[in-house]
This record gives structure tokens, C-alpha cells and sequence, in this order.
């Protein structure tokens, strides 16, 4: 079978927010006949307004839709609930009756040159549903590799499907070029006009550069504006934070448009920051690290409309930190199966450009419990940090296990030991639990780096883990 | 434990610059950047390697050289992450010889909290009242929980022993709380400032009726003799639940196995058997409240 999508990925080809909110009450099977799935395509008959079903069909490999609704929007919020519905396994396997055979066919045929098995071959003919561009350019099952992330003006010899591959591969790099100068430009407007900008108090003003980013194909990039509108007033130097990630941005607009020049981890790291995406199956090809992983701290925050949740990992041979992404939707589960303050001994395998992302691949053994991190002193956790950003400018988050107590100076809460103190931020409830478990003692600590302070996320004691991390509202998502 | 780190001397340097100058020079580019280079023009760029980079930009818009320095200058002080002076400790609690309680008391409290909040107050009664203190995460949740409670909050102060005040001493925040919570039915909305040693001590009742009241202190036998037939007659529904629900948390201890046994034995069949399948979970929950903390 396919790789199913994340929700992330589906979010990726949604037009908007709002399509995407609006599909989200249509993902429930109960509004749907006539439902099935095989390995090229998903197809259904939804309830809407008008009298008869729609008709949507989706193409979850070769990344088309069609529908009979009257939207404009592609993908429509069907289109858009159906590939929920099937990324959640709601949708069940089935043999595609033969109008969907024909359209997949087509569209296999088109893209690949050749149909996948379980689909009969019909003569091609042009489909005005699914043009070239939209069936491409919003492409996440064929993201492309790192070579070719980082160098779109390859001109291998290839044959005719590496040649449409290619096309494609050059249409998204141009649009997302597109998108990056855009940025750009709405960034020095922010600097012309000022941070007094009244406009800046309006979420559509950020909205609408996150639609722009959405349809370069840049939703990591869309993701951290949105973030960052969420700066503007919400505490009193909001002014000095959205000017530094203005600047970050930049940085990233830059790099991202100087993507071909640079050497290849960094090329790497600045189109996986971009949002250019990668697929499972490609990271899991790569070469494992295989460690003792401790599973030093968990932390969610909701992004839009959608929970993500950030395991951190410390390599015990290697010393080398990784993260595991996980992301739910309304009513859906995040991945808990990596327990804070247990050890696991697994195969990862990150991201390419060394990225801190990664996936866990075979565990080996049962974990392993208590365990953490060798924790730092505060000054080698500030050196750590510092590296990691000055070779990452735009990193937002980064996990460090410190060895300190939390205490009060100059009237905000630190973590402090003899070679200096890391400013702490956090909910009461998490400073109290630290305050608790600590008893105002050295502690080992895992924290995650912001650049507005460190977040406490565990506190590891002799005989457990404290999980403080901030955690995802379970009136949102589903128990895991 | 890693101390082989960058000296100090580092530390008072970023990108090749004194810190203070560059810290000057961000306060210089946030004035401008309030107010726009439209009516303010940007710095001139720092003297030495920040500098050049912003120089290197070649581009002699305001706004651009602007947003070039910028970026420059955030990128650098963030890769500057510098520690602050060490900070004076704080005067630690009272010690308190109570020992924590055990890990599979706590998984249990967060399954009745998640579950069955109506038996919160008798996990944190028992526990008190077994001589065992309550951990760190627990007591400021609890204390989050209990808000403007004061019988609650006192009994959680007295299972945390003293890092309860200890904590309230400094995160004064966490004493004016949400919303008073942590059970169901039983809440005591009081407002009074010192609840007596009774209240704190006893188990807040729950509303049940009086024709059912001698049910609380009976046995097993006669519990089970009493209310079991209605499950398998079928005459208990969904609006019974509620009463329920409060009699299964409020009768004895000993009753407990054999109201297990009875609703487990239920009829499938029988219209009552959903409701006996939800009480069963309620009493399967109490029992582990008890045996882990024996």
C-alpha cells in the first residue's frame, strides 16, 4: 500500500486554512457513501448542500482531485476530507469502480508514463479537471530528494518520466522562488512602514503573507509567520521579538534563494526550513543511527488547527540530540509511544542536512527506565546552544539537559549554578512542579531553548522522570 | 559532566564585537524599526565583522539596508546565548520525613483525574491519612486544581507537607487558582479562610438520596442484596447514574469486591448492563486507589 499522508501533508495541499477548517467536520465516514481506496487513489460520494452527492476523487500518489461540487477551490474541501478520512484509515479498501479506474489510469498514465498494476490501462486523454501544474507543483508524495532540493538546475540525462519529474521538480522550485521574494519584499515594506504599524494588530495582515507562503509550497516558512503574528502585543518588548524574527525570516528568504550555492548539509537544512518536504520512505532509506536513545523531554503547542508534538532524544554513545514530529488534528491521538525518562535502543534516521528531525526506526529492545541525559553546566549548555544556532540562525527550538536550580534573580525565575543562570519560561504550573521537585537544588534538567528563555520540560529524579513539558489540551486531541 | 566550554572571555564577545556595543546597536535598529524608515533613517552599520555583512548586502534602500542589519544582528545575538551571573539559591523547605508516594499511586491519580474526578478527594484523603506524602508534579497540580477551595487546598497542603507553602510562598500565582475542581458533586464552594481539622480531614459528601443513604454504611451482603437485582432486572438507566455514581464512591471499602463480582455478572442482555459496565469501571478505579496506596 501507499504511504498514507500525515495530516501535516494534507494541511501542505490545502489552499487555505479555512478549506482545510472546513474539511475537518466533513472527515466523518457518516457523511460519505460509497467510500474505498486502493493504491493509487480514494474516491466517495459526500453529502453537501446541493441535492445530489458530490463525486470526489482523489489521487494520493500521482497528487490530483477532482470533484463534482461547485467550488473553484482545488482541492475543494471535499477532496480535502476525503484525503483526511483516508489518512485517518477510515476510508476501506476496494476495488475502484471503472470511472475512477479510468481517471487514475489517466492520470498514471500522464504522470508516470505507466499505470500502477492494480489499475487498467485506458487511452490517455486529456483530463480538464487536473491540469499538469496543479497535479505537480502541490506534489508531496514525490518530494524531492536532497540533491535535487539543492540543486533544481540539474541536467542529468533522463528519460521521459525523469524529464517530467524534472519539470515538476523546476515548477515547485520557481514558485517557491516566487514565494521567497515575496517575503522578502512584504519584510522591507514592515521596515519602510514600521512595527507601530497598526496593520501589524491584524491577523489578516499575516494571514494573507501565510496564504502567499501556503501556495509557494512554503508551510514550514507559512507555519512560522503564523507564529510570529502571534507575538504582536502579547507581552511588553513584543516590538524587540517580531523585529528579531523579521530579521530570521530574512535570513531564511535569503538562504532559501541562494539554495543552489551553498554546500549541501546547509542547502539541506535551509529547504527543509523553507518547507521543502521530504518523504518518509526517502528518510527511512538513509543510514541509521543506532544508540541508546533517552527520551529526555516532550513538548506540544498547537499550530493553527493542528497539534505538533516534539519528542527530544539524546543519543547516549553519540551525545547527539535528535527531535520526533508527531501532529493531530481534532479528536486525533499524538504519537505516544516514546515515554519521557525511558531509554530505547533503535535505529534513527534523520532528516537530510543532519537535521535534528528524525524518525525512529527498529527498536531493538524493551525500553530501558530511568534514564537521562548527561546534564551541562549552565555556561557549556549556553556554548551548546550558541553553536547550534550560529550554524542554524532560524532554529526555534533546542533541547540541552542542564544540571541547575531554579531560583529568583532580579525578579524573574532562572535556572542557575556557579558558572552563571539561563532565563526560564514556562506556565506557573510547570516552574511549580520545578520548584517542587527540586526543593530549590541542583537538578538535572531538560530544557528546551527559545530565544526568549529555556522551558523546562523534565526533571529527571533518582527514581523517575518528571514530564512538565507543556502539554497538548485534551479537549482537543484524542487520548493516545 | 561536560565543563570544558568556552572561557568567559568568550562570553563578553559576539561576532567579534563587545556585546554592550552590539545590544547599543539592536536598541538603535528597534527605535527605527518603530517607526519606520519612511520617517527614520536606519543606523549606519557596526564597525567590524557585523558590519561588513551588512555592507556586503549592496542593496542602499533604508529598508533594505535595514532589514539586512537586522538579520545580522539577530543571528548574532542569538548564536550569543549567554549565561547570566549565577543567581543566590533559595532558602530550601522545611524537611519532611514522609515518604513520597509510590509511582503507581500517581498513574493511578491521573486515571481518576482523567476519569473519575469524583474520587480525587479520596486519593488525596488516603494518602494523608497512610502517612505518605504527595510528589512534586501531583501537589502542584493539585494545588492548581483545588482554587479557591480552601478545604481542598488545605488538604493538599497537608499531603504535600511543607514545599506546599513553600511553593505558594513563591509562585503566590498558584494561590489564586482556576476554578475549584478536582471532584464532582462534593465541591465545596466556601469562602472561609480556615477550614477546621473535620472538613479537612473528611470526605465531602455527595448527594444521594435518603432512601438509599443506609446503603453507605452497609455491608457487603446487604449492599449487594439491596442493589445488585435492579442490574439484572434491568430497572436501572441512564438517569440513575448520577446517584449512582456517588454511592459507588461513597460506600465502604469492603463492599467493593463484591460490588465488582455483581455488576461483572450482569446480563449482557439486560438494559441496565451499559450502566453496570461504567460502575464496574468506577469500582475497579477505587480498589487501585486503595491498593496503591496500602
Amino acid at each position: 500500500m501507499t504511504d498514507r499522508w500525515s495530516v501535516e501533508q494534507v494541511m501542505a495541499v490545502a489552499p487555505s486554512p479555512s478549506t482545510f477548517a472546513a474539511a475537518e467536520p466533513l472527515a466523518d465516514p457518516g457523511r460519505w457513501t460509497g467510500l474505498g481506496a486502493d493504491r493509487r487513489s480514494a474516491w466517495g460520494r459526500c453529502r453537501g448542500s446541493g441535492r445530489e452527492p458530490y463525486e470526489t476523487l482523489v489521487d494520493h500518489v500521482g497528487v490530483g482531485w477532482r470533484c463534482s461540487c461547485p467550488s473553484r477551490k482545488l482541492p475543494c474541501k471535499h477532496a480535502i476530507a476525503l484525503l483526511l478520512l483516508w489518512s485517518r484509515e477510515a476510508v476501506p479498501d476496494a476495488t475502484p469502480p471503472p470511472a475512477v479506474a479510468e481517471w487514475a489510469a489517466r492520470r498514471a498514465g500522464r504522470s508516470d508514463g505507466a499505470s500502477p498494476p492494480d489499475t487498467p490501462v485506458s487511452p490517455v486523454s486529456p483530463d480538464p479537471a487536473a491540469s499538469p501544474a496543479s497535479d505537480h507543483a502541490s506534489d508531496p508524495d514525490r518530494r524531492s530528494d536532497p540533491d535535487h532540493a539543492s540543486d533544481p538546475d540539474r541536467t542529468d540525462p533522463a528519460g521521459p518520466s525523469d524529464h517530467e519529474h524534472e519539470r515538476a521538480r523546476d515548477e515547485r522550485v520557481a514558485r517557491m522562488r516566487e514565494g521567497l521574494v515575496e517575503l522578502d519584499r512584504w519584510l522591507e515594506d514592515r521596515m519602510r512602514t514600521g512595527l507601530a504599524d497598526p496593520s501589524l494588530a491584524h491577523y489578516a495582515t499575516w494571514d494573507e503573507l501565510a496564504a502567499r507562503l501556503v501556495d509557494a509550497r512554503a508551510g514550514a516558512l507559512a507555519n512560522r509567520v503564523r507564529r510570529l503574528a502571534g507575538l504582536v502585543g502579547a507581552s511588553p518588548d513584543w516590538h524587540d521579538r517580531v523585529l528579531a524574527e523579521l530579521g530570521v525570516l530574512h535570513l531564511v528568504a535569503q538562504a532559501g534563494l541562494r539554495v543552489p550555492d551553498l554546500p549541501g548539509d546547509l542547502a539541506d537544512a535551509v529547504a527543509a526550513t523553507t518547507g521543502w518536504q521530504v518523504r518518509q520512505a526517502d528518510v527511512l532509506a538513509g543510514v541509521p543511527e543506532t544508540d541508546h536513545w533517552v527520551v529526555a523531554g516532550r513538548s506540544d503547542t498547537r499550530e493553527d488547527r493542528i497539534e505538533v508534538r516534539r519528542v527530544w532524544l539524546w543519543g547516549r554513545a553519540s551525545g547527539r540530540w535528535a527531535m520526533v514530529l508527531s501532529f493531530a488534528a481534532y479528536r486525533q491521538s499524538l504519537d505516544a509511544s516514546l515515554e519521557v525518562g525511558t531509554a530505547v535502543h533503535a535505529d534513527l534516521f534523520r532528516y537530510p542536512g543532519g537535521s535534528l528531525r528524525a524518525l525512529v526506526g527498529e527498536r531493538r529492545d524493551e525500553p530501558e527506565r530511568p534514564a537521562a541525559p548527561d546534564p551541562l553546566e549552565v555556561v557549556a549548555a549556553c556554548d551548546a546552544v550558541g553553536r547550534a544556532v550560529a550554524a542554524e540562525p532560524w532554529l526555534e527550538r533546542l533541547a540541552v539537559t542542564v544540571l541547575a536550580a531554579p531560583t529568583v534573580a532580579d525578579g524573574r525565575w532562572v535556572l542557575t549554578d556557579h558558572s552563571g543562570s539561563l532565563p526560564l519560561v514556562g506556565e506557573r504550573g510547570t516552574l511549580g512542579a520545578l520548584l517542587a521537585a527540586s526543593l530549590g537544588e541542583t537538578v538535572p534538567i531538560t530544557v528546551e531553548w527559545t530565544p526568549h528563555g529555556v522551558m523546562p520540560l523534565t526533571i529527571h529524579l533518582p527514581d523517575r522522570a518528571l514530564d512538565v513539558g507543556p502539554r497538548a489540551d485534551t479537549s482537543f486531541v484524542a487520548a493516545g | 559532566m561536560n565543563g570544558s566550554v568556552s572561557s568567559r572571555q568568550a562570553a563578553e564577545t559576539a561576532g567579534g564585537m563587545p556585546v554592550s556595543e552590539l545590544d547599543a546597536h539592536w536598541q538603535e535598529l528597534l527605535t527605527v524599526a518603530l517607526l519606520g524608515t519612511d520617517r527614520r533613517d536606519p543606523p549606519s552599520p557596526l564597525v567590524g565583522p557585523v558590519g561588513d555583512v551588512v555592507t556586503d548586502a549592496v542593496r542602499h534602500e533604508p529598508s533594505a539596508r535595514m532589514l539586512a542589519d537586522v538579520a545580522t544582528c539577530a543571528a548574532v545575538r542569538r548564536a550569543a546565548f549567554l549565561p547570566g551571573p549565577p543567581a543566590d539559591r533559595l532558602a530550601p523547605p522545611a524537611h519532611d520525613p514522609r515518604p513520597i508516594c509510590p509511582p503507581e499511586a500517581v498513574t493511578t491519580w491521573r486515571d481518576l483525574t482523567d476519569h473519575w474526578p469524583v474520587l480525587v478527594d479520596e486519593w488525596v484523603l488516603t494518602v494523608l491519612h497512610r502517612g505518605w506524602r504527595l510528589p512534586a508534579d501531583v501537589t502542584v497540580a493539585l494545588l492548581a486544581d483545588s482554587g479557591r477551595d480552601p478545604v481542598r487546598r488545605a488538604r493538599v497542603v497537608r499531603a504535600a507537607g511543607p514545599v506546599a507553602e513553600w511553593v505558594l510562598d513563591h509562585l503566590p500565582s498558584l494561590r489564586t487558582g482556576g476554578v475549584a475542581g478536582g471532584g464532582s458533586g462534593g465541591g465545596r464552594r466556601v469562602d472561609r479562610a480556615t477550614p477546621s481539622d473535620a472538613e479537612v480531614l473528611s470526605l465531602p459528601p455527595l448527594v444521594v438520596p435518603p432512601d438509599l443513604e443506609p446503603l453507605l454504611a452497609a455491608d457487603a451482603l446487604t449492599f449487594s442484596r439491596r442493589l445488585l437485582p435492579g442490574f439484572h432486572e434491568g430497572r436501572f438507566g441512564a438517569s440513575h447514574r448520577p446517584v449512582l455514581v456517588h454511592l459507588f464512591a461513597r460506600c465502604r471499602v469492603e463492599v467493593l469486591p463484591v460490588a465488582a463480582e455483581g455488576l461483572a455478572a450482569v446480563d449482557p442482555s439486560s438494559p441496565s448492563s451499559g450502566l453496570a459496565h461504567v460502575l464496574a469501571d468506577l469500582v475497579r478505579a477505587r480498589t487501585r486507589l486503595h491498593t496503591t496506596l496500602a
